[in-house]
């Protein structure tokens, strides 16, 4: 999830920011208190492993800029008026920042640091900063397919977005300046022109509030079914309830879907008389979608269609209401477990919304429809009926559509943002102006 | 698919709808939907469309209807015993439907 890499990274960075004296740090010399622990060579190999972290945080801020190029556009620029098409003018502090990066990386004799450099801890801790950043960076990567990727962020969390790239630049420009006491260190390429580039895209971002919601999207484990044994009372239904939305994954054939839709009507309503004494708003809830399965249902019965599968989510499907089904009458549930359901139900009719909408697109299921006035007994010894399927589209048969569109799936709720994740930029910028504290009684010394 | 056996096979599956439309309880409408699906089943989903508007809300008459549409699919060449297992599957929810 880009929220956890992104707040890894910046967690990372803004506590090397806090730290002066680099050298001091590596073991060399500094300061007649502290004696000096490591050689020239040591320090050397050091700022070189500290080299390769870095290259991968350069990296990500690069294939971020690539990601969200295409369509950012600048707050400065008119709003477009359609926001199906690429902004008309590119974003010129994001266009400047990405070529600032692209010289930096290209330039960067430091290669990118191999699997066992990423996960083997290190024994300084400043090195093991910078491995946390750059496997940060590395996981970050997955993000940008995963859901930050071309066309998918709105315009508050693209800006926030590159936002957090100007924040990082801008870190890794101090951090520059910092670490050129290492032996053999090796400046950033144009670290000017990085930092101004940086310094205009976080102003032109900072222009409209942030949208952190961006930190719920990205690469997420994928979900898997519970296995094992049914778990006792009610959190065996729900167990079987989830394994369901998994196995609707798969598409399932117009019988199938059948068969779930009536699982989802028993199991709702089932549910629904259950809580009604304990929480009778959710259960005037549950009631509702029970009717929403009810009619889903009748109109269900003229849908045709042998393409797909969804054997397995049938039992499921079977399994959620038998094991309710056993639950005594008047036992005491959960709540935790009962408002669980609320997440899945919304999941699986989701779901079963897209399924039903996808199958009459790719015309996988079918309006059973009796032609009227073409059949008719001319004679004939036999005379065949002419039935046919025709696709929804063509039946010009609304109902089925209207009730998904309508009633089945769920109201999209406005994403939230986690909390912590303003704390978490702030600190950064709080960070990268960073001063030393005085130290007690000292007049001109700093600490480290 | 004849003429004969298609319309034989819209009753069947209309008075099988609409005794799960009419029923007393959700389980036994659940289970009528069973006995449709099961219907539909051994006919490889290949069926005409069905409809309940006009029948009568009377479940007795709608049941006997029912079965016998059923036993008459045993003319165009279904499967006996498939029939007898769609009854079966009839009978059951009728009983939960009375309970």
């Amino acid at each position: 999830m880009y929220g956890e890499n992104g707040q890894l990274l910046r967690a990372e960075l803004s506590s090397m920011l806090k730290q002066h004296r680099i050298q001091l740090r590596i073991g060399g010399p500094g300061t007649h208190a502290v004696p000096v622990t490591t050689t020239v060579e040591e320090r050397t190999q050091i700022g070189e492993q500290v080299r390769r972290y870095r290259q991968s945080a350069l990296i990500w801020c690069l294939q971020a800029t690539i990601t969200v190029g295409p369509v950012a556009e600048s707050r400065l620029s008119p709003r477009a008026s359609n926001p199906f098409r690429l902004p008309a003018a590119q974003h010129g502090g994001l266009a400047a920042l990405r070529k600032a990066l692209d010289q930096t990386v290209r330039t960067s004799t430091a290669p990118l640091p191999d699997l066992a450099e990423l996960t083997t801890q290190h024994e300084l801790p400043l090195v093991e900063q910078w491995r946390q950043v750059a496997r940060a960076a590395a996981l970050g990567e997955h993000d940008f397919d995963a859901g930050l990727g071309y066309g998918r962020l709105d315009d508050g969390q693209l800006h926030t977005l590159i936002g957090d790239i100007a924040a990082t630049v801008r870190a890794l420009v101090v951090l520059d300046a910092r670490y050129a006491t290492i032996p053999g260190w090796e400046r950033l390429d144009h670290v000017d022109r990085l930092g101004w580039a940086a310094l205009a895209c976080a102003l032109d971002a900072s222009l409209d509030p942030p949208d952190y919601s961006i930190d719920m999207r990205g690469w997420r484990p994928k979900t898997k079914v519970i296995s094992g044994p049914a778990r006792p009372g009610l959190l065996g239904v729900l167990q079987a309830e989830h394994n369901l939305t998994i196995r609707m994954r798969s598409f399932p054939s117009a019988m199938n879907l059948r068969l779930v839709a009536d699982s989802q009507r028993l199991l709702t309503g089932g549910l629904a008389t259950r809580v009604q004494k304990v929480d009778p708003a959710l259960s005037e809830v549950w009631r509702a979608r029970e009717r929403t399965y009810v009619d889903l249902q009748r109109e269900l019965r003229n849908v045709g269609g042998n393409v797909g599968v969804g054997e397995l989510a049938v039992a499921e499907g079977a399994n959620a209401w038998n094991r309710l089904k056993v639950l005594p009458p008047g036992a005491q549930f959960d709540p935790r477990i009962v408002h669980s359901f609320t997440k899945l139900f919304a999941n699986l009719d989701a779901r079963i919304a897209d399924v039903v909408e996808e199958g009459m697109q790719r015309r996988a299921y079918f309006l059973r429809v009796k032609v009227p006035g073409i059949v008719t007994n001319n004679g004939q010894v036999v005379a065949r009926v002419q039935e046919r399927f025709i696709p929804p589209v063509e039946a010009d048969h609304t109902a089925i559509v209207g009730l998904v569109r309508d009633r089945l799936r769920p109201f999209p709720e406005p994403s939230t943002a986690p909390p912590g994740a303003a704390r978490s930029r702030a600190e950064l910028h709080a960070a990268i102006v960073h001063q030393p504290e005085r130290r007690a009684g000292g007049k001109d010394g700093f600490g480290i | 698919m004849l003429l004969a056996h298609a319309i034989t096979l819209t009753k069947a599956r209309s008075y099988v709808a609409a005794l799960a439309d009419r029923a007393s309880t959700a389980e036994a409408s659940s289970a009528y939907e069973h006995a449709l699906i099961e219907l539909d089943w051994i006919h490889g989903d290949d069926v005409p469309a069905l409809d309940t508007l006009g029948l009568t809300s009377d479940r007795d008459i709608l049941i006997l209807d029912a079965i016998t549409t059923i036993l008459q699919l045993a003319d165009f060449g279904v499967d006996a015993l498939a029939i007898e297992l769609v009854l079966a599957a009839l009978y059951d929810a009728h009983d939960l439907d009375a309970a």
